[in-house]
């Protein structure tokens, strides 16, 4: 069978599974946002104990391998009664997983911002919290993206292994293409191609759109 | 379980839902999910021609052909397919991931332990899968041992515990996750030996293009040849005891064996009129 | 479900072999990395525009693509080529070509770290290529790229894991072998959990040191 005619026969099946690799993706980024701003900010507290709980969680979700992560959520927590359907297993242990390490972008954003934008916020009798959102905080999206975007890619490549707990996204499907056809070269060398393609044309340039916004939007371009 | 994008979105609203979605119904009865309409969700790994996924995640192999026809017989039309790797099918089951597992799991000991049978679909053999030719003439796993030779198999497999319980070292033995993986070691040169059910490893001779053949299954040891159930949680007695009734009325039978025909299972494999699952789970 | 002591100990002697195992393909992967990443940054720095872009576009495809899918690769695809690698050097060269790509990263930014003005002053000395390099710029680049090297090799010890998806026997695989064997996953799978927890750790806190002694050597301080 010619690659041609591999890929008019196959090519449909990798892409709906690249469906659920971008489903996984979309929900899995939203969580982890949500857990570097909060991990974030309580790592910036000067509370000890909020601050120690989130070095804990960021710590031990950083120390520990994201595959040991996603076994441990989808094998053993059913032991403990609670049994997630592999989707939701999948994203909340990439979601976990990263949004630690976007806490520690998010932190070094916020510690980024120069001083004198909150001595001038202080001045001009701003509220903390409004001092946080109108100032602080959109001068750190700038700071924050190109890591973030970092980030933002591996989760893309990391959604490769929610295939290992039965997600049907694109590598699971890739791995049943083989096991039925079994023309290796041509299932995982178009996987590569397509989650390539994915990243390179579809999510950088997405990030990069968003860093100009970010850019304009503290005035710098 | 197909490859819609309808499916894809409706999946992901399902697991947005993450508070209201994340507790699944802790052991419903089975039954009574049945009874209400509710899908059955059979619980497989490939492992051709025992289970095995179709293009639109339809439940192909002849273990899985034979379950539809009891569940019909059941008046069960309305069914589920969740494809999983071999040593997740278990764990997988008491975490109320799927109802019953359709793998082909042999009956062993250490299996009714954690889980329920059905009555015997079939008694099989074990078998090497071994270069053409048999460079290294083994045949069992007394020959593993004496050669030296690397025996790879699947995680999960019964083949595991029985290797060790003939006395191979582990210094010899290889896992790998299935079916799959076993022929690419063996393609790969990395093992000498497969060890795994004869129906696997005639498939793989038939994949592998004459570059293996089969050892004769009667050169394994006797106890080795072992009856297969269909696996069902230990607290869905009641699901078990309707599915072995209405499997008794259709086993063997014209819808059974045209169902399995296909994949290679004749009259040989049935499993005979004295054999239960208790003899099964006290002698293997 | 209960933790049984009794059964933690019986497996540890098991785990722990497994975790030389893991620490062995990390540390080996990691070379392989260290070196296929400095051929790959200067594979880009060649006279020949052309051989330049061919291997930054190598460099990113690898970058931007799983590490699994590209363990899957080789591990099914060698053997119909013809190539019989054991899954251990399929496993080693894979995560060491992987890392490597993204170590090449890390060596371009640390040498593009380097002020042009050193270059420059090196080219007004007369210095040699050789010299240059050895002397000023590799001794500035260094710690410039420590922290990016640190960083990878904690992450190729928690990407060993992967491997054990092609059969290689470390840590995660043996704890999923004995799961299959033995029905019991609560121990298992933490205990892998905590294994990794104490390697990486004090390995992330002395990388640290490290980076902070490099920094002293040259004269800058940290904080």
């Amino acid at each position: 069978m010619s690659y041609l005619e591999f890929l008019s026969e196959y090519l449909p099946k990798l892409v709906s599974g690249a469906g659920m690799t971008v489903m996984v993706m979309i929900c899995a980024t939203v969580l982890a946002v949500v857990i570097s701003i909060i991990f974030g900010l309580m790592r910036l507290s000067s509370n000890f104990t909020i601050q120690t709980a989130a070095t804990v969680y960021i710590e031990f979700f950083r120390g520990t391998s994201l595959l040991v992560q996603l076994y441990w959520i989808y094998y053993v927590l059913p032991l403990m009664g609670l049994t997630l359907s592999p989707f939701v297993s999948g994203v909340l242990a990439l979601g976990l997983n990263f949004g630690a390490y976007g806490a520690e972008v998010f932190r070094g954003g916020i510690q980024s911002v120069p001083r004198g934008q909150y001595e001038a916020a202080i001045a001009l009798n701003m509220s903390p919290a409004k001092r946080m959102l109108r100032i602080i905080i959109p001068q750190t999206f700038s700071l924050i993206l190109p890591p973030a975007a970092n980030l933002t890619v591996e989760l893309l490549k990391a959604t490769a292994l929610v295939a290992l707990i039965t997600v049907v996204d694109l590598m699971f499907v890739a791995k049943q293409l083989n096991a039925t056809t079994w023309l290796s070269a041509q299932v995982f060398g178009t996987t590569l191609i397509v989650y390539y393609v994915m990243a390179r044309f579809g999510l950088i340039p997405f990030l990069r759109s968003l860093e100009g916004r970010a850019a304009r939007m503290v005035g710098k371009s | 379980m197909n490859f819609s994008l309808k499916s894809t979105l409706l999946s992901a609203i399902g697991g947005a839902m993450i508070l209201s979605s994340a507790l699944s119904a802790s052991a419903d009865e089975l039954s009574d999910r049945v009874n209400a309409g509710e899908p059955i969700r059979l619980g497989f790994a490939t492992a051709i021609p025992w289970a095995y996924p179709g293009d639109n995640g339809e439940p192909l192999g002849f273990v899985n052909a034979l379950t539809l026809v009891v569940l019909e017989e059941m008046g069960i039309t309305n069914y589920e397919t969740s494809v999983n790797e071999w040593a997740g099918l278990i764990p997988g089951l008491q975490a109320n991931r799927y109802d019953i597992v359709t793998g082909g799991m042999y009956i062993l000991k250490s299996r009714c332990e954690n889980m329920n049978f059905s009555d015997p679909i079939g008694l099989f053999g074990d078998a090497m899968l071994v270069p053409a030719g048999n460079p290294k003439g083994i045949n069992n796993y007394q020959d593993v041992i004496k050669s030296g030779a690397t025996l790879v198999t699947g995680a999960g497999f019964n083949t595991v515990e029985a290797a060790k319980k003939e006395g191979v070292p582990e210094s010899q033995m290889m896992l790998v996750a299935g079916e799959v993986e076993i022929l690419a070691a063996m393609k790969a040169g990395r093992a000498d030996a497969a060890v795994q059910t004869f129906f696997g490893a005639k498939e793989h001779v038939e994949k592998s293009d004459g570059a293996f053949e089969v050892t004769d299954p009667a050169d394994m040891p006797k106890w080795t040849q072992n009856w297969v159930g269909i696996g069902m949680r230990k607290s869905d007695p009641d699901f078990l005891a309707a599915f072995n009734e209405a499997m008794a009325k259709v086993i063997g039978g014209e819808k059974w064996m045209a169902a399995t025909a296909p994949y290679g299972y004749t009259e040989f494999q049935l499993p005979g009129e004295d054999a239960s699952t208790e003899y099964a789970c006290a002698n293997r | 479900m209960e933790w049984r002591w009794d059964f933690t100990w019986e497996i540890l002697p098991r785990m722990l072999w497994a975790t030389g195992n893991t620490l062995m393909a990390a540390g080996v992967g990691y070379l392989i990395a260290v070196i296929v990443g400095l051929l790959l940054m200067l594979g880009q720095r060649t006279p020949y525009r052309l051989v330049n872009f061919i291997v930054r576009e190598v460099v990113e495809f690898i970058r931007s693509t799983p590490l699994l899918v590209q363990l899957f690769f080789v591990f099914f695809v060698a053997p119909q080529f013809g190539i019989k690698l054991s899954a251990w050097t399929a496993g080693m060269l894979t995560i060491g070509l992987h890392f490597g790509t993204y170590l090449s990263e890390v060596y371009r930014g640390a040498l593009e770290g380097v002020p042009k003005a050193q270059w420059e002053a090196c080219r007004a000395l007369n210095f040699t290529t050789a010299y240059t390099y050895r002397k000023i710029v590799l001794p500035q680049a260094f710690p410039i790229a420590l922290p990016g090297m640190g960083n990878y090799l904690v992450g190729i010890f928690k990407d060993t894991p992967l491997l054990a998806t092609i059969g290689v026997a470390e840590l995660m695989h043996t704890a999923n072998a004995l799961g299959a064997e033995t029905y019991r996953y609560l121990e298992p799978y933490t205990m892998v959990g905590f294994i990794f927890l104490i390697i990486s750790l004090p390995t992330a806190m002395g990388l640290r040191r490290l980076e902070a002694a490099v920094d002293r050597a040259q004269g800058k301080t940290r904080y």
